[in-house]
């Protein structure tokens, strides 16, 4: 049952020879009975011998055993009769989360947690995302590509039984081994043994493990090194939660002080490089910004050849959605003065009369009203830049808009001028 | 551990008659398609702006095709690749359709010499009066787009692309009679060279041909995504070429599983560094939202074209894309096949998306106007009949080419590495 029989008994002991292998492979066989035997190791002298004996190992039945080369051996998988792997479909799932996370990562912090107004451009908006998406997409991959396959091959394993064999070493040189472990149920040593003889073996050893539990295991002191290691990759972490929780009257640090201090200016910033003494440099002298043209005169002015226009402008485009949005523009902007018929009535000239002041909002609808005979072009007008002590709404409603509310000014004042006759049947004030 | 297989006794490996049948056929129904897209590109009555647009899309096509297969040629020999060699002499068939892919496009190049502006807008004399409206922009490229210097440029480009793939071709015909191992290396000598004038030649000849269509946009990726989707219509082409050739009972025991899975796998590459270069141009120029680069997408995203949009990205990258993944729909070679075509047709929706929107653009003020969002009558999809009789014709003519030039043996019998690649397996 020594491994030292095994190694004279057997056909080609030149690679065994020398002193030191017999040295170590007796330590092997002094640990004495406490020795368990762990398996058989076979030596094979080619890729193709390798290949052959695996089949004849698997085609014996054998479960429990793996083929050890310095390099891949192409077909060696279906010689073994391992299934292909499963690793694909892990990374699959890696790849997803990583989009996933990637996608949920920018949302949060783009869109959620810290909203930021880039450009204009929505603050969580796909089309930035994917370059980031794409890479952890990558990240994870690779990350269950590499770990996945690691945990495949039962990695990090540190140490093998089959380390005991000084034959074993040449593995990673030109050595090809089978080695069939014990735990195996066909396993039958003698039997074994021919098997892999026939095979073509070179070479086959038993492998002998040191039985006694204290050998079995990990030195204290590794655990005590990694319990170190542990506190002190934290250390980091408590310096940055207790600058978040603590205060401190000194100045930041500055990782990146010529990110922090840019030389810039920016556009209302003093700047004394230029003869104004300004960043903004303004429009260049005789350009115009794309879309400030406003050549339309109808339309932004309400003039055609200096003349107030009476109809609409050509691009103002009537319908009941444009009609719709200047009621409730009207209700916002116009009728806390003018009320919401437009007879005057809001609410600010009421509370200002309330408390002794008189504050006149123009009745906008009265048959006798100035502002019914107005043409369009001078109300558009008095919209956008006000009258007497009513300011102009420019600012605050664009072009558009203030044709709208114009529209609704004229659909009041339609409403409220009209005779019982003109209403539909049924709709007539009683 | 490289193991090899000799070509099995009872291969047919000779072309005899394929090509000449694929002549007869391909020149018949080219023609008559021809014919009939002249006859309704004639009764439209827009001075053949429709028809000059849709012939140019169907024309990039097959010269896709065809420059992709050059490629696949240069690079093979360059990174001494050895599972493709059974494909190899059909690329290089394939390459042997440039002359008449070059003659084809004599169809638009005269109108350009003759200063029609239907297709490419710069062509005409006025555009040198300082009164034109495009003048300021367009009269510092003036010298560059200059209708016989173009004309000089497209020769040359064909010159290249005509040069290099007949020496590669007749090198390796040359082997199959003499089996000289040396011009194996001899290709490979000069591949790397190949493969630099290539890229340049290929780069000018998609900017001057597609994009000066719209001379005042911007793009340096351009022509690489032009590229990678004529890379992906390559492996389709040869894939499917492949199993046309096996179901006539030709190269049966050569060309395997493994070889297609191959395939399989470069289409699903090509799909993505497709999109990954096309979303690459969208993204820094929806970014930057800079007018004169957003104007190609500003056009592209609104009205009918945005579906066209929506149609490219799912059914050219998503759908393919994750159709191939999977290890089984390389090997099982219906579902290969289908989505060989598939990625064939929609590279013809994507080269139409690139190609047509032009042609009403332009028409409708699209540079002066800006990006003209939002009124759909001006995003309108401009499809008509023509574009299929077009697409079909050029295709027929093209296999009509290729057909002329499929002589002699399908694969090189002499390479010194054929053993290898008829041995060749996926682990």
């Amino acid at each position: 049952m020594e491994a030292e029989t095994q190694a004279h008994d057997d056909d080609k002991p030149a690679a065994h020879g020398n002193g030191d292998d017999h040295g170590d492979a007796g330590e092997t066989s002094t640990d004495g009975g406490d020795t368990e035997l762990h398996g058989l190791l076979a030596e094979f002298e080619t890729p193709g011998a390798l290949i052959a004996a695996a089949r004849k190992v698997k085609n014996a039945g054998y479960t429990e055993f793996d083929c050890y080369s310095p390099f891949p051996v192409h077909g060696i998988d279906d010689a073994m009769g391992i299934k292909r792997t499963k690793l694909p479909l892990v990374v699959f799932g890696g790849g997803l989360a990583g989009l996933c996370g990637g996608l949920l990562l920018q949302w949060w912090m783009n869109a959620y947690n810290w909203p930021w107004n880039v450009s204009g451009k929505p603050t969580w908006s796909l089309p930035a995302n994917i370059p980031i998406a794409y890479e952890t997409t990558i990240l994870l991959s690779v990350l269950t590509t590499f770990f996945g396959m690691w945990a495949a091959n039962k990695l990090p394993q540190v140490w093998h039984p089959f380390f005991r064999l000084d034959r074993f070493a040449k593995v990673t040189d030109d050595g090809m081994f089978i080695g069939i472990e014990a735990s195996d149920q066909r396993f039958e040593l003698e039997q074994t043994k021919q098997l892999l003889v026939a095979a073509g073996a070179t070479h086959v050893e038993e492998c002998h493990t040191d039985a006694r539990p204290e050998a079995r295991s990990v030195p204290r002191a590794i655990y005590g090194v990694m319990i170190v290691l542990t506190v002190a990759a934290l250390i980091p972490f408590a310096l940055a939660f207790k600058a978040r929780a603590s205060k401190s009257s000194d100045p930041h640090w500055h990782v990146f002080s010529d990110m922090d201090f840019q030389p810039k200016a920016k556009s209302d910033q003093p700047f004394a490089e230029f003869a104004d003494g300004r960043a903004n440099r303004g429009e260049i002298v005789g350009t115009i910004a794309r879309g400030n043209l406003r050549a339309d005169d109808a339309y932004y002015r309400g003039l055609r050849d200096g003349q107030w226009i009476t109809e609409l402008p050509a691009a103002f485009k009537v319908d009941a959605d444009k009609l719709n949005r200047g009621q409730e523009r009207y209700n916002v902007y116009c009728a806390p003065c003018h009320g919401f018929d437009g007879a005057g009535h809001g609410i600010v000239p009421e509370r200002v009369a309330l408390r002794g002041g008189a504050w006149e909002a123009r009745n906008l609808v009265s048959s006798d009203s100035v502002v019914i005979k107005m043409p369009n072009g001078q109300l558009f007008n008095t919209i956008s830049n006000g009258f007497n002590t009513m300011m102009g709404y420019a600012a605050q409603v664009p072009v558009d808009d203030r044709w709208a509310i114009l529209l609704y000014v004229r659909a009041l004042q339609r409403g409220q001028n009209a005779t019982q006759a003109e209403l539909p049947a049924g709709a007539q004030v009683r | 551990m490289s193991a090899t297989k000799k070509l099995h006794p009872d291969e047919k490996i000779k072309a005899d008659k394929v090509g000449g049948t694929l002549f007869k056929a391909g020149l018949g129904a080219g023609a008559v398609l021809l014919g009939i897209s002249i006859a309704l590109g004639a009764g439209k009555g827009d001075h053949w702006r429709h028809f000059l647009h849709a012939y140019l899309t169907a024309w990039s096509f097959v010269f896709s095709i065809c420059i992709g297969s050059l490629f696949f040629v240069i690079i093979h020999h360059l990174a001494k690749a050895k599972w493709g060699i059974v494909l190899r002499r059909q690329a290089e068939f394939i390459t042997g359709a440039l002359p008449a892919v070059a003659l084809l496009g004599l169809v638009f190049l005269v109108p350009v010499l003759l200063g029609n502006e239907n297709l490419y807008y710069w062509s005409v004399k006025q555009l040198h009066d300082k009164q034109h409206p495009f003048f300021h922009h367009m009269h510092h490229k003036m010298g560059w787009l200059d209708p016989v210097f173009f004309a000089g440029r497209y020769a040359f480009y064909f010159g290249v692309f005509i040069y290099m793939s007949t020496w590669f071709r007749k090198q390796s015909q040359a082997q199959d009679t003499d089996g000289d191992a040396g011009r194996s290396e001899k290709m490979r000598y000069w591949s790397g060279f190949a493969v630099l004038v290539y890229s340049l030649t290929t780069v000018f000849a998609v900017m001057d041909l597609f994009m000066t269509l719209q001379p005042l946009w911007f793009s340096t990726i351009y022509a690489v995504n032009y590229f990678s989707g004529a890379m992906l219509a390559t492996y389709c082409t040869l894939g499917l070429m492949s199993m046309a050739i096996q179901r006539s009972g030709r190269l049966t025991h050569s060309i395997t599983v493994e070889h297609y899975h191959d395939v399989g796998k470069y289409m699903f590459g090509w799909t993505f560094f497709w999109i990954y270069t096309a979303f690459s141009q969208f993204m820094l120029q929806w970014y930057g939202n800079m007018p004169e680069e957003t104007v190609f997408y500003s056009y592209r995203m609104f009205g009918g074209w945005q579906i066209v949009s929506i149609i490219v990205l799912v059914g050219h990258w998503a759908f393919p894309y994750v159709s191939l993944v999977t290890r089984w729909s390389k090997r099982i070679l219906p579902i290969l096949a289908f989505l060989a075509a598939w990625q064939l047709v929609f590279h013809y929706i994507d080269l139409y998306w690139n190609v047509m929107p032009n042609q009403t653009w332009e028409t409708a003020g699209g540079w002066i106007r800006g990006p003209l969002q939002g009124d759909p009558e001006l995003h309108k999809v401009n499809f008509h009949f023509m574009d299929v009789t077009l697409l079909l014709g050029l295709i027929g003519l093209w296999l009509a080419a290729v057909g002329k030039s499929m002589k002699g043996n399908l694969v090189p019998v002499n390479d010194p590495k054929l053993g290898e690649c008829l041995a060749f397996e996926n682990y």
